[in-house]
């Protein structure tokens, strides 16, 4: 090997560590993210479901603005704290991150327009389901989180089911969403959850 | 007559510690001071300094919040800083893979990274 080979294999052994030191170090992940969107995503179309089923009252169609003002903040939260916890944010997280403010974004136009349209008991559910599923799909690609994508897969099947209750079976959409939610958003969040610290403590 | 032709070395990427604390923030979207101290296990006073370097060649911008003993400093890397450290990587891929001819040629690349 001559001089500037021996230079530039050293140069090139300091990049590929360091790429390797901080890729072994993304211990910050969407794992607050599925948990701060899944709890109140559940949570609401569960209390929608008791509205319509129990109560009979017919503000259910607007307690889905609950999902954006319980996870907005929540969410928010969580991502600051991580930040100060870690001191950096991966490209992958920020996509992520994105992408999820995206479909929230989406989910929010979908509540609203369905509801003035009065189109909510046929399609809601439906749309709301895949979009959860796609972006719990999504997140599993960019994360190269093999059971995430399978979860996301799962939800975004079951979503099509809501197509086939309609008429006086629709309010059971609410429990399919709500099955959905579980699937791809708590499972996976719970599963990264117990990933990341197990390689947390094998690490230090 | 020797073909080869030595690519341009970067000189502010040419140091172990800018080299790495360009390689780190490269692979992230952000990250701040205090991590970067930690994974380039470098001392405060050194870190600074390398970043600022790095910040006046436009290849990280730094967002500071707060003041005082509790400020906070959040790196980025730039465009810039992406392309050049690109090229400084290939450039030393390119001189670890081809044939350097003799020894005059070698002395040439010295003069080069100094």
């Amino acid at each position: 090997m001559t001089n500037s080979q021996e230079y530039t294999h050293q140069e090139l052994e300091i990049i590929n560590r360091m790429r390797g030191k901080v890729m072994g170090r993304n211990e910050n992940s969407g794992v607050n993210l599925f948990m701060v969107w899944g709890y109140p995503t559940v949570l609401v179309f569960l209390l929608e479901f008791a509205a319509l089923m129990i109560l009979q009252k017919h503000w259910y169609e607007w307690l889905w603005v609950g999902i954006p003002l319980l996870g907005v903040p929540l969410m928010v939260h969580f991502q600051r704290k991580d930040y100060e916890r870690t001191g950096h944010r991966t490209l992958d997280s920020n996509v992520a991150l994105q992408m999820w403010i995206y479909i929230g974004a989406a989910s929010a136009f979908l509540g609203f327009f369905t509801g003035i349209a009065g189109v909510y008991p046929v399609c809601y559910c439906f749309i709301q389901g895949l979009l959860i599923g796609m972006g719990s799909f999504l997140t599993g690609i960019i994360s190269r989180f093999r059971p995430m994508t399978t979860c996301g897969i799962i939800g975004s099947v079951l979503s099509f089911a809501c197509l086939f209750l309609q008429g006086d079976l629709w309010p059971w959409q609410f429990l399919i969403v709500s099955v959905i939610s579980v699937i791809a958003l708590i499972i996976p969040g719970h599963l990264i959850f117990r990933y990341v610290k197990q390689f947390n403590s094998f690490n230090s | 007559m020797n073909s080869f032709k030595f690519p341009v070395i970067n000189p502010l990427l040419h140091n172990e510690l800018r080299l790495k604390i360009m390689v780190a923030l490269d692979s992230l979207e952000s990250a701040n001071f205090m991590y970067l101290c930690e994974i380039t296990d470098a001392t405060r006073g050194n870190l600074s300094i390398q970043i600022k370097t790095l910040q006046e060649a436009g290849y990280l911008q730094v967002d500071k919040s707060g003041s005082g003993p509790a400020a906070r400093s959040v790196c980025r890397i730039t465009r810039k800083g992406h392309d050049a450290l690109l090229t400084y990587e290939q450039g030393l891929r390119r001189l670890f893979t081809e044939r350097v001819p003799d020894k005059e040629t070698q002395q040439e690349f010295k003069k080069t990274i100094k």
